[in-house]
């Protein structure tokens, strides 16, 4: 108990020195521009959008400025993006990584899809940069617990180009070559996890 | 005359292979791509930069610096822990330049800026001593290099080198330029480049190769010289991986540029590299051999290192080093005429981050008596952390220096005072 109190008392303080001035109050109540497509508390209940509760801070932050740079384009975000700035990303970013998790959707409706969903995941590495329990971290996103039609369709927008994801590209060149069971099966596991 | 190179590079295609991914095990069994097929050109291995490492080199992934830059608050903080020889001075030129990569000047002292992921061109302008950051490029493809000639802007986006004619006077509306070169492959992986010019107006364009380590196809690892007037283009280095920074010497007009060495052998090794063309068509080694002496451990096949042509200098591993400029102003010390200063963006995939810093490099024309010290530092906090992460450099008219910064999104000055 003392061993864990102290590692969690020294990752508060590592990410204290690192973090910005973030204002979770500030973020909570600008939120309220998002609330209505991404769900309360960043759990979204709408097809195709995904929730964003419990999203790495620098992830939130990343695809804002990308919407704002026009380098990820999408026509529901356009008119919002407009409406923020530095200050109200940093602090978006802050509030939506505070969230608590999605729950997977339970029980799992089909395992056997699961189990090749793991496969595929094992195969096609995204544990490299999602980290093992697909939380995401940093500027990658958080994929377990998702919801599986958005899943669906962000790696469709990535094998499809319409998605580039990030500096590095590399969602796109990862999805390219993905087949359609394998993107099934991915989003399917990702999203009962 | 018609372009030195074809202009499909589909043409140009041949079977190649790449180091098996980790995970396919220690075998050193090579595995193939067909780059003679057209998804090869337009979607590169999955495993480009990710791939080849051990179990112990696993989470070490690119960091992700702040979104939306520093802030002016931060960037004064940061100021004040960067060291510099006696004499100097670091401050703030412009901030919110969200991932600040090359920069050129203007005839009219327009500042033009590129930027890495965020697709962004920008304009510096003064605006009664403050100055002024605007977005007048959006949407582009790694727009990280560019140039000035003429009164047209040139901006190179991974496979358009595009010039936006009278771009001073056209700040607000510079529409979508014309396309004066574009016979490069499309894909992003080590696709971004950068723009130097020589005396004849001519440009050295690097192309990396799409992958950490493998045999290249034959229109990448190499460098040409492009004519924008004509779009006609030639070969003048080999085997160079990722080059994303060089200049031509004021003494000698020749070409010098920095080399980003392969990643997941070692912590320390290879080292990265700053090389020089003495004459046109040498090959720098890769694949088959690093930093000069060191036989890659797969790809070598048979090949000594004395087979290329060495660097001038190795500049340390992962110190990854990017935009480089030869001091040709009268402000510095006289002893910094024609000193080279490199802008090292710093480690991704080390244990501890080396470089993020600027290192000066005194060397004769003709590449020997290299020397280099560390000019400014203090960027790197911890063992993997960043306050910043230079990665240009271009002169200005009074003999100070500019440093572009994207990571916290700034350009900075460095002036000299007795």
């Amino acid at each position: 108990m003392r061993v864990a109190l102290v590692g969690m008392l020294s990752v508060a303080i590592i990410s204290g020195s690192l973090a910005r001035a973030a204002d979770l109050a500030a973020g909570k109540e600008k939120a309220g521009l998002c609330t209505a497509c991404h769900g309360e508390s960043g759990i979204s209940q709408t097809e195709n959008i995904p929730s964003l509760a419990a999203q790495p801070d620098q992830f939130i932050q990343w695809q804002l400025v990308f919407f704002r740079s026009g380098s990820r384009k999408s026509e529901q975000m356009q008119p919002i993006v407009e409406q923020i700035n530095n200050d109200d990303i940093r602090n978006l970013g802050a509030y939506f990584a505070s969230l608590a998790p999605p729950q997977a959707s339970q029980p799992d409706d089909n395992p056997d899809l699961s189990q090749k969903g793991a496969q595929a995941a094992a195969g096609r590495r995204c544990a490299s940069c999602h980290t093992d329990t697909f939380a995401g971290t940093k500027a990658v996103a958080r994929i377990a617990g998702q919801r599986e039609d958005y899943l669906l369709k962000a790696l469709h927008d990535y094998k499809s180009g319409v998605r580039s994801g990030g500096g590095m590209a590399a969602m796109a060149d990862v999805a390219y070559p993905l087949s359609e069971e394998e993107i099934t099966a991915l989003a399917h596991y990702l999203a009962h996890l | 005359m018609k372009s030195a190179f074809n202009r499909s590079i589909l043409a140009l295609a041949a079977m190649f292979v790449v180091a098996a991914a980790g995970q396919a095990g220690a075998q050193g069994k090579l595995k193939s791509y067909q780059s003679g097929t057209k998804e090869f050109w337009t979607h590169p291995p999955d495993d480009w930069f990710l791939g080849d490492e051990t179990e112990a080199q696993k989470g070490l992934a690119p960091p992700s610096g702040p979104p939306t830059g520093a802030s002016e608050a931060e960037l004064a903080a940061m100021m004040k822990k960067i060291k510099l020889p006696p004499g100097f001075k670091i401050e703030v030129y412009a901030p919110g330049v969200l991932a600040a990569r090359q920069m050129a000047w203007g005839d009219k002292g327009t500042l033009f800026v590129g930027s890495f992921g965020l697709g962004n061109v920008y304009a510096v302008t003064d605006n009664g001593g403050k100055k002024q950051v605007k977005t007048i490029l959006k949407g582009l493809n790694m727009p990280t290099g560019l140039a000035f000639r003429d009164g047209a802007l040139y901006v190179i986006a991974v496979n358009k080198l595009i010039k936006y004619d009278n771009a001073e006077a056209n700040l607000d509306k510079l529409g979508d330029g014309k396309v004066v070169y574009d016979d490069m492959p499309s894909y992003a992986a080590h696709g971004w480049k950068y723009l130097a010019a020589d005396k004849d107006g001519w440009f050295y364009v690097p192309f990396g190769p799409p992958f950490n380590i493998g045999i290249p196809p034959t229109s990448v690892s190499q460098i040409r010289r492009v004519d924008p007037k004509t779009g006609n283009a030639e070969l003048v280095a080999l085997g160079v991986r990722n080059s994303v920074g060089g200049d031509v010497d004021p003494r000698t007009g020749k070409y010098w540029f920095t080399e980003n060495a392969r990643d997941w052998m070692s912590d320390d090794t290879p080292s990265d590299k700053l090389n020089m063309i003495a004459k046109p068509g040498e090959h720098f080694g890769y694949p088959y051999c690093h930093q000069g002496d060191m036989p890659d451990p797969k790809f070598a096949m048979g090949h000594k290192c004395s087979e290329f042509t060495p660097p001038v200098l190795n500049l340390g591993a992962h110190v990854a080093p990017l935009g480089m400029k030869f001091y040709t102003g009268d402000q510095f010390p006289a002893d910094y005429k024609n000193s080279i200063l490199i802008a090292e963006h710093g480690s991704w995939n080390r244990h501890k981050y080396q470089g993020g810093r600027i290192v000066r490099v005194t060397v004769g024309p003709d590449g020997k008596n290299p020397k280099q010290e560390v000019f400014a530092s203090g960027w790197i906090e911890g063992d993997q952390g960043y306050l910043g992460r230079p990665d240009d450099i271009i002169m200005d008219k009074d003999g100070s220096i500019l440093v572009a910064d994207d990571w916290a999104g700034a350009i900075y000055r460095i002036s000299y005072k007795k």
